[in-house]
Parts: C-alpha cells; sequence; structure tokens
C-alpha cells in the first residue's frame, strides 16, 4: 500500500526547492556583469529584482519548512519536478520586466525553454535585445541543462551525498560515474567548462572568419558554444545560425552539437583513456547509424526534389539540420516559414523523427534517448534471431555502454515505458496543435521540437499562436526534460493528497 | 556619404516586404526584387560583404559589393536603430553560389536613412523597487541568522558557508 502525503513530505520537498531558488538567484546576478561591460545600465534593475524576489523566496521556504530528515526517491523526483518549474518562473522576471517579450506568459515560456534547453522562442526582437538578456537567455541553457541545476544546487548547497545521489534520479541524470556525488557534478562542471572554452574558441574564430569584428565574434562565440553544448539552440540573432552566411560557424555548431549529445560517462571514460570505448559503445554506434540514415534520406529526398541541388547545399541545409535535431540543439540556417512551406514532407516527418529518438542518455541532449533505442533495437533483433533458431537455440543478447550489460527483460521493459510515454504524449501534442488548423506535418515537427527538447521551429511558435499551444508546448518541454515519468510521480504525490489528505 | 539618399528625396517604387519574400520565396526564385529594411548585420568577406536587412520582423541576408555596405553607418542592436536601406537585385530561395542560403543578389544597394543611437534610461520605478527588494533581501538573511542563535543550522545558505 502507498504511504499517505505527510507534511514532513512537504516540508522535505520545499525545504529543498528553496536552494534552488538560491541557485537561481544567484544565476541572475550573474548577467550584471555583462550589463556593466556593454553600459546597460538601465537592465541592471530588472536583474536585481528577480535575484532579490528568489533570494527572499528561498529564505522564507527554508526557514519556515526546515528538517533535518533525508529525502527519499519520492521526494527526490517530486523536488525535480518541481524545480524545472519553480527557477524558469524566477528567472523569467527579468526577461518580463525587460520587455523582451509580449507577456508574462512568455517570458516563462522563454524561461522554460532556457532551462530545459529547448530552444524554442518567444522573444519579439532577439535583434535589438540587450547583450545582458541575450546572456541571461543562453546561460539558462548552460546551466539548466548543461550542468543541470539541481545537480549544482544540492552538490553544493545539500546536507548529505544521499539527497544528491536521489535528485540526480529525479533529474533523469542517474549518472553512476564516480562513487562520490560532489565528485561527480565536479566531474560534469569540468567536463562542461572545458567544451564550453573549446567550442567559445572555436565559435569566434569561426565567426571572426565570417566577417566578425572580434568583440561580437567572442560574445556569439561564447553564448552559441554555450547553447551548442547544452544542446539548447537559442542563438543571438533572429536569423540563428544563418545570419552568419558561413560553412566555418556550421562546421564549429556541428562539432559542439555532437559533444553535447554524447554521454557524460563516455566523455568521462574517453578523456580517462580508454578512447577505444567510443568505438564500441552502443549510443555511439546507434547515433552514428542514425545520423547516416537519416542524413542520407533527407539529402536524397531534398536533391530528388529538385530543392537544394549542390553538394555544398545538401550539407549545409539537409545534413546540417538532421544533426541539430538528433542531437535535440536546434541550431537553425533556413527560416521557419521555409520549413513550413517549401520543405518536403518526408523530410519534414524524418526531422521529426530524429528529434522524438534524441541524442544520448546522461547527456545534455533530449528526447526518448539512443540508449533506449538501442536497447529496443537489440531486443528486437533478439526476437527475430529466436524465431529463426530451432527451439533449443539459446540466444544472449547484451550491449556495450562503459562496460558488457546483459539484455535483461528489467532493461527492455524500462526502454519500453518510457519509449510509449513519449509516443503518447508526442501524439496528444501533435493533436492539439493540429486542432488549433496546422497541418499535420508542421504539428509533428513542432511537437517533436518541444517534447525533445530541441528548438527546430517551422514557424508555429512565435508571440501571436494561441496561449493553448504555448501552455502545451511548455509542458511538453518540462516533460520531455524530466523524462515524463517524473511527471506522473508528482501528479501521483498530488492525487494522493487529495484523496487520502495531508497527515501529520 | 554621396550614396547616401534621404528618403524624402527618392521617389520610391514599391518593394516586396520581407515577409512576401520569405513566404512566396519559389515564386520569387529568380527575380529582381525591391527590399526595403534595417540593417542589423554587416559581414565583410574581401571585395563582397553580407548584409542582413529587416524587415518588419523578417530578416534577410544580401550579398553586395564591399563598397556598398562600408556605406552602412549603424547596424542595428540595443543602442542603435540601423540604417534603412533599400536592395534591388536578383532573389534566391536556396542561393547555389552560397550553400543553399535564402538571399538577394544586390545590384543596387542604396542607404535611404542613416540609423541613430537609442538612448536608455533606467526606468526610476524598477530602480526604486530593486532598491527595496535588495534592502528586503539582505534583511532577510540577516534576520534568519540571529534567528539560527535560538534554533541550530536554520537555514543552509549562506550560513552553511560561513
Amino acid at each position: 500500500m502507498i504511504p499517505a502525503v505527510t507534511r514532513e513530505d512537504l516540508k522535505i520537498i520545499g525545504y529543498n526547492l528553496g536552494k534552488i531558488c538560491y541557485v537561481t538567484g544567484a544565476v541572475l546576478f550573474l548577467p550584471i556583469i555583462v550589463a556593466v561591460i556593454y553600459s546597460e545600465f538601465d537592465t541592471i534593475p530588472y536583474f536585481l529584482i528577480g535575484s532579490a524576489i528568489a533570494f527572499i523566496l528561498g529564505c522564507i521556504v527554508s526557514h519556515f519548512l526546515y528538517t533535518k530528515k533525508e529525502m527519499e526517491l519520492k521526494h527526490a523526483v517530486c523536488m525535480a519536478a518541481l524545480a524545472w518549474l519553480l527557477a524558469p518562473i524566477l528567472a523569467s522576471v527579468p526577461i518580463l520586466l525587460s520587455n523582451a517579450t509580449a507577456s508574462g506568459l512568455d517570458a516563462c515560456f522563454e524561461s522554460v525553454s532556457g532551462f530545459t534547453g529547448t530552444g524554442l522562442t518567444l522573444t519579439l526582437d532577439i535583434d535589438h535585445l540587450s547583450h545582458s538578456i541575450n546572456f541571461l537567455r543562453h546561460f539558462l541553457q548552460f546551466f539548466g541543462d548543461g550542468i543541470g541545476i539541481i545537480v549544482v544546487s544540492l552538490s553544493i548547497l545539500g546536507k548529505t551525498e544521499m539527497s544528491s545521489v536521489l535528485a540526480f534520479k529525479g533529474e533523469a541524470k542517474d549518472m553512476g560515474m564516480r562513487p562520490s556525488i560532489v565528485r561527480t557534478s565536479r566531474m560534469i562542471i569540468k567536463i562542461a567548462v572545458a567544451f564550453l572554452i573549446i567550442g567559445t574558441i572555436l565559435f569566434t574564430v569561426a565567426g571572426i572568419k565570417a566577417g566578425l569584428d572580434p568583440g561580437t565574434a567572442v560574445f556569439d562565440g561564447l553564448n552559441h558554444s554555450m547553447t551548442g553544448y547544452a544542446t539548447g539552440g537559442f542563438s543571438t540573432h533572429s536569423q540563428n545560425l544563418l545570419y552568419y552566411h558561413s560553412v566555418w560557424v556550421e562546421v564549429a555548431a556541428i562539432v559542439v552539437m555532437v559533444l553535447g549529445a554524447i554521454n557524460f560517462n563516455l566523455h568521462y571514460v574517453v578523456l580517462g583513456g580508454r578512447r577505444r570505448e567510443i568505438l564500441k559503445n552502443i549510443e555511439v554506434r546507434v547515433l552514428l547509424f542514425m545520423l547516416l540514415t537519416f542524413g542520407l534520406l533527407v539529402s536524397a529526398n531534398l536533391l530528388f526534389t529538385n530543392f537544394y541541388t549542390s553538394g555544398e547545399a545538401l550539407f549545409r541545409k539537409g545534413v546540417f539540420h538532421v544533426i541539430s535535431a538528433q542531437t535535440t540543439t536546434g541550431f537553425q540556417t533556413v527560416s521557419p516559414s521555409q520549413f513550413m512551406l517549401m520543405w518536403p514532407v518526408f523530410s519534414m516527418v524524418l526531422l521529426s523523427a530524429a528529434m522524438v529518438i534524441g541524442g544520448s542518455a546522461n547527456s545534455t541532449s533530449g528526447g526518448i534517448k539512443m540508449l533506449r533505442v538501442g536497447v529496443l533495437l537489440k531486443s528486437f533483433w533478439g526476437d527475430v534471431k529466436r524465431a529463426l533458431l530451432p527451439r533449443t537455440a539459446v540466444v544472449r543478447e547484451g550491449f556495450h555502454h562503459i562496460e558488457d550489460t546483459p539484455l535483461t527483460d528489467t532493461v527492455i521493459k524500462g526502454a519500453a515505458v518510457i519509449t510509449i510515454s513519449y509516443l503518447i504524449l508526442f501524439s496528444v501534442g501533435t493533436a492539439i496543435t493540429a486542432v488549433h488548423g496546422y497541418g499535420l506535418e508542421d504539428s509533428m515537427f513542432e511537437t517533436s521540437s518541444a517534447l525533445g527538447n530541441v528548438g527546430l521551429s517551422c514557424g508555429i511558435t512565435s508571440p501571436s499562436m494561441p496561449a493553448m499551444l504555448k501552455v502545451t508546448y511548455m509542458f511538453l518541454m518540462w516533460a520531455g526534460k524530466l523524462e515524463i515519468m517524473a511527471v506522473f510521480v508528482l501528479f501521483g504525490f498530488v492525487i494522493l493528497g487529495l484523496r487520502k489528505g495531508i497527515k501529520k | 556619404m554621396a550614396v547616401v539618399l534621404l528618403l524624402f528625396m527618392v521617389p520610391l517604387v514599391s518593394a516586396e516586404t520581407g515577409k512576401e519574400l520569405v513566404e512566396n520565396s519559389v515564386r520569387f526564385d529568380g527575380a529582381t526584387v525591391t527590399l526595403r529594411g534595417e540593417v542589423i548585420g554587416v559581414l565583410m568577406r574581401g571585395d563582397s560583404a553580407w548584409v542582413n536587412v529587416l524587415d518588419n520582423g523578417v530578416p534577410i541576408g544580401v550579398w553586395c559589393r564591399a563598397d556598398d555596405a562600408e556605406n552602412v553607418s549603424f547596424v542595428g542592436d540595443y543602442t542603435h536603430i540601423g540604417d534603412t536601406v533599400e536592395v534591388v537585385g536578383t532573389f534566391h530561395f536556396a542561393c547555389p553560389e552560397h550553400g543553399g542560403d535564402l538571399d538577394i543578389h544586390a545590384e543596387n544597394f542604396t542607404v535611404l536613412r542613416i540609423g541613430t543611437v537609442v538612448e536608455r534610461t533606467p526606468n526610476l520605478l524598477a530602480v526604486l523597487l530593486s532598491a527595496v527588494l535588495v534592502a528586503v533581501a539582505i534583511f532577510t538573511v540577516f534576520w534568519l541568522r540571529r534567528i539560527r542563535g535560538e534554533r541550530s543550522r536554520i537555514v543552509p545558505w549562506p550560513m552553511s558557508w560561513t
């Protein structure tokens, strides 16, 4: 029997959410440095207001809900689900006050899109946006999705290791990389910062080569490196990467996107010297297979429909968008209207499929994840083999992911449950979008982009879209980031509290 | 600045909007079009340059001569309204020369109006509110710190760092 919700349960969840408030407050303080550098003093009060509200809320919640009790798994999962709502709401304050969006709902949408590393945007005029607000948008993606706000919050401010381990599970970042959670967090931050530096250098050099002045190249490079590694996809320009009209910028983006889409564990073991792991790892194999298959199919479709005819165009438009979709980044070099009005339906459907499948588990990517797809494909192949072999033959399936792992029913069931949940949400999201009058393939495209935390847009996402759709996409981004199960646990927790009441 | 013509001195021909061009790009492919808008980016490439032009929220890349791009005085950003330019040129929905980019190859590039600097002054209400909230936040931290003396370890931060 499931135990009833107690006041202590609520205190444990609330107390840990207080820590999220502190960290969000600190995050909102950072763009003030950018505002000072670019003499945008008028924006400073917006960040101070947002930061102060977060700190005050954190203090009050931590004080009144103080508890010494440890988190259990249910607390960690509910806390993670609520944290991904609370932090975006707090971070939307400066976005709203600076009039970067048309309404509070749009500011929340932008913030949710940032924290979840999605990249769909409702910002009104990106080209005239202040550097500080632009930096905040990009930093939200790097901090929220690239590093993981809960990882940082609990490993820095958490009382014990156990709380943090459980929160990792809640955040869908069950690393198992190193024995100590603090060391693991440090490792994640080290990997992220190292790739941030590499990405910034790549983007800056490419930007200068594209014709930018060095100052702009560094600013754009830093921001695109943050969103590229976080597989977020926000850009400092409304044209996204098309602004640069440069193959070098696109190549830099591909490198950073692929690095972001690879499992942290794999980065760790490869950096530790086990380089052959890259070739043996199931996720890398599935990623390469998917990129090759989707890349070839999309390119062939664009070629045979006479949309793009040169090899360069097929690479820069076809292959680039397949990589952007598969890694769930959302960098774009065609206008959203072109996707909606001109791209062939088959290519749109393939990009949608790539977005739903997504990148690696324990990476910054969204989607169902390569590991689950790999497990399901292996299981399918095992069943085919069993059907062909004599009844007495024993088929033993396994896969290699850092270490050799047997393909058990539990593993297959876990992968299947998440996959089915994703597909149900994808169908519901597509239906809601289509009901608002959009075409089926466009609805599939935008829904998979929101659910997979991608950010590619065919133009449906805009400040003028219906409020109902904005809320739907915010829910999809949130559920997609939490890999759905945490959302069901939170709903179950709420329903339990409503049905049985809250016990002392 | 000889090429700079003021808006009122030029009899304007009808121009396509950025939205029209992007949404009907197959129809306009290869046609000579006219686009007016604000410059939001200039990227010099040797003898040529990319000038990104924004018309009613729709940006389009214009490939033009470097000499034309050098006549642009202001590029639109947070503290500037960019120059308004008129571009007459060949439209490509998937330019074969530029890796499939949607662009216009300019034959005529005219600066119609020079941009301006935008003065951004702080909002007084926001300044006051931020001062009050920061004061409340500092007070709350110190207030809880005092209470901590009465109850052990009430708030984990910032006390746990001291």
